[in-house]
């Protein structure tokens, strides 16, 4: 295929999927969802192998669902696929570490031939269980595990499966408005893919898939090639809720012979027993995100681009944890899983990378009884720390890293329960010093007008080990946690009375370079 | 010899690098005759341009400013060129205590995943230039805090230090309740008279805090520049003795009087491509087409807006000066009610090129006007759009802007053989590539603004102008599956036009969060009371009689737990229906439009009330002088169509007769643009001057 056909092909499946997504997000229900755009879609070949991604929102979904569509193949062999028929799953060691994270699969079928499969991940309102946070025991206690299931038989609900989602939810017209949203948004690409295989007179994607891949894969080895080889350290520790510390430890080796790079994670801490664990899956899709975006991020995310990439970490350890770790939260450790990357990285391409910042965002939730007595349970909501400075650019404040999730703005989160801010403003010198500074960090207070007691479910790290410097580059502040001016910092919910004033001072992120005398 | 035709309308449209007018006479011998001309915009006082634009077309039309009975019009890139620059006057802003980076903070949102390195954009007020003051508005709308005014008073002693000349001010909520944004407004105007003064609860009165701010401050930021600029417009008028001050072209597609423009020129914005799309909306009133899908495609990027139902699409948000590839979130956001058009970096400077995948890709780099491409000769190296459409044979080397500009044909084969070697063909097959690539990225792009709305593009006509459209048009066409291509009359200053058919219109809105289970119908009725009142006194002021005002009542809506809303639009007004089953069953209609989804379940939630107030379009027929004998060619030239070489007919437009009809492939040739009428097409030139060409 040449050069002209196969981009003018290529661009128009990248756009079926990007606007696949673009519904999904505007229609979803999770805020995380919407306004951080927590979301992935793609296209698969019929061996599962992922052909085309649609450009938005989080690394942790866009690279996990890259992993789920052959563990979907091995489930379901083409024989036992109808038309109409949708698959769903929300296994956290299949697909994106977390039960809130339902995977819905669409097998697209051309001239009534099996031709491959949208999928799309999102992070759904609840799924039950234990809710947000990372205070549950287990995976089991996290809340409603589906298997790799037919969600759709040729057209037609499975009865059992629906009421058993409906039964085991806390907002079922939430999830199984999103679930629909997933089902149309798949739908509508499965035609808008036909259509556009009856324009260019193909059969089916095998060949094109067989391009797109291999053309991908050559790609990203040459990118690769062309960097010094050899095998890199980098180390980055941080403290989670709870007070515990977590290193996490990479050997990054640059094979310019083969054209690939192994991240090793051997060395990194043990299991946690809260649900801080994280999974293959996430592991892998934030390492190869850090690796593409300082290799190349012009690249484009497929099977091929990300196969010279190979991940390894010894089995049960905090990033690749076994049954039946608790997962919930996987993102606090998940989100930390670039900074030891980017640290060896730092050896071989200074000029692309970045200081450590201040890693996880920090997310809270809030439970209690508004001035008329009825409950509320707040939608999550989340707050960034700095990031941490590049070379010669400081580093942006209040902006997080390597997520890009929005924070919900204060007049929203006041209009739906009874919160009052009383500041939301940076941190002032807590971005690290350096030739290049760190970000700065914020702090955000507020307290509730309620007379009964509430809970507080609030995910905070780096509250001891600040974001270090890179390159002689000074370390930022460490965040605070205050309940009434004294220090916090509980993996559990905890129990609030009516006039306690919560402050949140996220952490700052490394400056860059020796600060200028 | 004078002339005695009369009730002239004028139009003076001020772009970035050409200022255009159209002058035409409405009643008389010579009813519906334009004159037009293109002078240099003067970007060092605008106003000089103008004056020149005018004063030229009076001659052109030999007749006095006091003929000029019916309307002047501007339109004017004069706000978004001030916000562009940065080269306001040291403006201040004044939030709630507590709350001073929201300009640096915004919404925490790192708008490109993959690429670390980015910027955010430089904010028009700084962070030493913003205050806190101690004062607090409820999400219920009751005040926490009253304004303390002796805090106040001393912040307003400290920026009359400072030398600041403008303010903005956004406390928290004030969208509910204005009572302390406007305490802290009286303080101002008490002891600092000099001092220009925009507040967010009159800007925008809309929920989430960031795009509000950001809206008043360009408010703020434009309105010391904007007045004395629309005053001085309006005094030199009436010197040269024109009988009516000027209406303004906003943002959403309407004109307006001086005083409500000088108040929000944020508003003003999209002054100029507004005017764009309304004069598609016009020709598809004038040829009886409901939709058009108007394509204008320049030298850096290229602007599609769908016009429906005979109107352009309104938005209610808009940003300004995007710094990262027209990437949403890298630029500063504004809510304004806007003509809804998507903008992408492909236009006649696009530079393509090899990637290290071995795809021949275009943009989004762009070589701009300067250098531009090689066949400019102006020091481009890379090859472009136009030099592909140049080697094609689509353009003339000799005749590009009429003459004036010779293109260098050997230079830009050059550079095309570079990409041919890497891709393994030839120069001419490079081109033919380069060609196809931008029509399927533009055509990407279209597909995806309409689906995001709900509307079906297949078999929309499209709407061609700008230097480039014309030439990719028909392509483009194709790819959508439409039928019809529309190629305007005076479409060099197509926006100036547009500006002449454009009715007095105010959109207004009021942010109001209240579940439809819960609306209370006597809020809702006050509100919408003051919707209405203060669109008839805006209206008023552009001339409009109350009872030629036409009102129209909407809702910005979602589902109870949604964070999107969508625009309904009623069918009268709801204060004489109180009906929330109805309102839900408009909002549940327009959701399933866009998203083929109903959630019979699930409550719905108002976040603002809308209203749109439009005064008369007067009847404003436009001519076009057509030849009566049908023009033969002026040449032939080989152009490449597919994969043959074939001579091609080449006409000048100006020749062309009414009703006369070109079978494809085709060239039709005007000063500022070329017309490509591709293999399969037919085009006929139609009696309003419009060149229809559509596929056999």
């Amino acid at each position: 295929m040449d050069g002209i056909e196969l981009e003018i092909v290529w661009s128009n499946l990248i756009s079926i999927v990007s606007e696949q997504a673009k519904a999904l997000q505007r229609i979803a229900f999770s805020p995380i969802v919407r306004e951080a755009g927590d979301l992935a879609n793609a296209l698969f070949d019929r061996q599962g192998r992922m052909v085309a991604q649609a450009v938005t929102g989080t690394p942790g979904h866009i690279n996990s669902l890259a992993a789920a569509g052959r563990h979907f193949v091995d489930a379901f062999p083409t024989q036992t696929l109808a038309p109409g028929d949708v698959l769903i799953t929300n296994d956290p060691w299949l697909s994106a570490g977390h039960f809130f994270d339902i995977t819905v699969m669409l097998p697209a079928f051309h001239k009534d031939k099996l031709i491959g499969f949208f999928g799309s991940t999102i992070h759904h309102t609840d799924i039950g269980g234990y809710g947000v946070g990372a205070g549950a025991r287990d995976v089991h206690e996290e809340g409603l595990w589906i298997p790799m299931l037919k969600l759709y038989e040729a057209g037609e609900p499975n009865q059992v499966l629906h009421k058993m989602i409906r039964a085991n939810v806390r907002t079922p017209d939430h999830v199984f408005g999103d679930l629909a949203a997933q089902v149309s948004s798949g739908r509508l690409a499965c035609k808008r893919l036909s259509a556009l295989l009856d324009r260019q007179g193909y059969e089916d994607i095998d060949e094109l898939s067989e391009e797109i891949i291999s053309r991908s894969e050559k790609a990203t080895r040459d990118s690769i090639r062309k960097l010094k080889a050899g095998t890199f350290h980098g180390e980055s520790s941080f403290d989670v809720p709870g007070g515990d510390v977590i290193t996490l430890k990479t050997a990054v080796t640059v094979d310019t012979d083969e054209g690939t790079i192994t991240i090793d994670f051997d060395g990194s801490s043990g299991p946690s027993p809260y649900g801080i664990n994280v999974v293959m899956n996430y592991t892998h899709a934030y390492s190869t995100f850090a690796i593409r975006s300082c290799l190349d991020p012009e690249l484009p995310n497929n099977f091929g681009s990300l196969a010279p990439i190979k991940v390894k970490a010894p089995e049960g350890c905090i990033v690749n944890c076994k049954y039946p770790a608790p997962v919930n939260a996987r993102h606090v450790v998940g989100m930390y899983v670039p900074m030891p990357i980017l640290k060896a990285l730092y050896h071989i391409m200074p000029d692309r990378v970045l200081a450590e910042g201040s890693g996880a965002v920090w997310t809270i939730q809030i439970q209690g009884k508004n001035a008329a007595g009825d409950p509320f349970t707040s939608s999550m909501f989340n707050y960034s720390g700095g990031m941490g400075a590049r070379m010669t650019k400081s580093g942006p404040a209040a902006t997080c890293y390597p997520t890009g999730v929005a924070a919900v703005p204060i007049e929203v989160l006041e209009a739906s329960m009874p919160i009052l801010f009383t500041k939301k403003e940076l941190r002032e010198g807590s971005g690290g010093a350096g030739a290049s500074v760190g970000g700065d960090g914020q702090v955000i207070q507020w307290r509730m007008r309620t007379d009964s007691d509430w809970l507080l479910n609030a995910v905070a790290s780096r509250i001891s080990l600040a974001p270090e410097g890179l390159g002689g580059g000074k370390p930022g502040a460490a965040g605070r946690f205050l309940v009434n001016g004294k220090n916090a910092s509980e993996a559990r919910k905890m129990v609030m009375k009516p006039g306690d004033e919560v402050t949140l001072e996220t952490p700052g992120g490394g400056g860059y370079g020796a600060p200028r005398a | 010899m004078p002339n005695h035709a009369s009730n002239y309308a004028l139009a003076v449209d001020i772009g970035g690098t050409f200022t255009d007018v159209v002058l035409r006479s409405g009643s008389g011998q010579t009813s519906g005759q334009t004159w037009v001309d293109k002078t240099l915009t003067t970007p060092e006082s605008l106003d000089i341009g103008f004056f020149r634009a005018v004063d030229s077309a009076l001659a052109k039309a030999g007749i006095e400013a006091a003929a000029v009975t019916d309307v002047v019009v501007h339109a004017t890139t004069v706000v978004t060129n001030a916000v562009i620059e940065r080269k306001g006057p040291l403006t201040a802003l004044l939030v709630t205590d507590g709350f001073r980076d929201i300009l640096t903070i915004k919404d925490e949102h790192r708008y490109e995943m993959f690429d670390p390195q980015i910027e955010f954009p430089e904010q028009l007020v700084t962070r030493e230039m913003t205050f806190g003051v101690p004062e607090r508005v409820l999400a219920s709308g009751d005040v926490l805090t009253p304004l303390d005014t002796v805090r106040a008073a001393a912040i307003v002693d400290d920026l009359r230090a400072k030398g600041v000349v403008s303010v903005a001010i956004s406390f928290l909520n004030s969208y509910l309740n204005p009572a302390n944004e406007r305490a802290m407004r009286k303080v101002l105007q008490a002891r600092a008279p000099g001092m220009y003064v925009s507040i967010s609860s009159d800007v925008a009165p809309q929920i989430r805090e960031y795009p509000r701010t950001s809206t008043v401050v360009m408010n703020a930021y434009t309105t010391p520049i904007t007045g004395p600029y629309l005053d001085a417009l309006r005094d030199g008028l009436r010197k040269r003795g024109f009988v009516h001050d000027p209406l303004i072209m906003l943002s959403n597609g309407g004109v307006i009087g001086i005083d409500i423009a000088k108040k929000f020129p944020v508003r003003m914005v999209e002054s100029g491509p507004a005017a764009g799309a309304l004069a598609a909306a016009y020709y598809a009133e004038v040829l009886g087409l409901d939709r058009l899908l108007s394509f204008d495609m320049g030298g850096t990027t290229a602007k599609a807006c769908i016009i429906e139902d005979r109107h352009p699409l309104i938005s209610g948000n808009f940003e300004v000066d995007r710094i990262y590839r027209f990437k949403t979130g890298s630029g500063l956001p504004i809510l304004i009610p806007s003509v809804d058009m998507i903008e992408i970096g492909a236009g006649g400077g696009s530079i393509a090129s090899v990637s290290n995948l071995g795809l021949l890709k275009v943009g989004p780099r762009s070589a701009g006007s300067t250098p531009g491409p090689v066949a400019y000769s102006r020091g481009g190296q890379d090859a472009t759009v136009t030099d592909a459409d140049l080697v094609l044979g689509y353009l003339s080397a000799d005749n590009f802007l009429g003459g004036d500009m010779k293109l260098d044909l050997a230079g830009a084969e050059k550079q095309l053989a570079k990409l041919g070697e890497s891709l393994g063909t030839s120069v001419r097959d490079v081109a033919a590539g380069i060609y196809r690539v931008v029509g399927e990225s533009m055509t990407a792009a279209a597909r995806a603004h309409a689906v995001d709305r709900g509307i079906d593009y297949r078999g929309v006509p499209l709407f061609a102008f700008g230097g480039a459209g014309p030439v990719h048009a028909c392509y483009v066409a194709e790819l959508l599956d439409s039928p019809m291509v529309i190629y305007p009359p005076l479409a060099s200053v197509l926006s100036a036009f547009g500006t002449l058919v454009t009715p007095p219109r105010l959109d207004l809105s009021q942010g109001a969060l209240s579940r439809l289970s819960a609306l209370k119908w006597d809020d809702v009725d006050r509100i919408v009371a003051k919707l209405v009142a203060d669109a008839s006194s805006g209206l008023a002021s552009a001339g409009c009689k109350p009872s030629d005002i036409q009102f129209q009542f909407g809702a910005d809506l979602r589902y109870f737990g949604q964070q999107n809303e969508v625009t309904a639009w009623f069918d009268a007004d709801p204060r004489q229906q109180h009906d929330a089953a109805r309102v839900r069953a408009i909002f549940e209609d327009a959701y399933e439009k866009l998203y083929s989804l109903r959630l019979p379940e699930v409550d719905v939630e108002i976040v603002s009330w809308r209203l749109v107030a439009t005064g008369p379009v007067a009847s404003r027929d436009s001519k076009v002088a057509l030849q009566s004998a049908a023009a033969k060619p002026q040449g032939k030239r080989s152009a490449r169509f597919g994969a043959n070489d074939i001579e091609t007919p080449v006409y000048a437009r100006k020749d062309l007769a009414e009703g006369q009809t070109l079978e494809g492939p085709a060239i039709i040739e005007e000063r500022e643009t070329t017309i490509i009428i591709l293999p399969g097409w037919r085009a006929k030139v139609d009696a309003t001057g419009c060149i229809m060409a559509s596929k056999e």
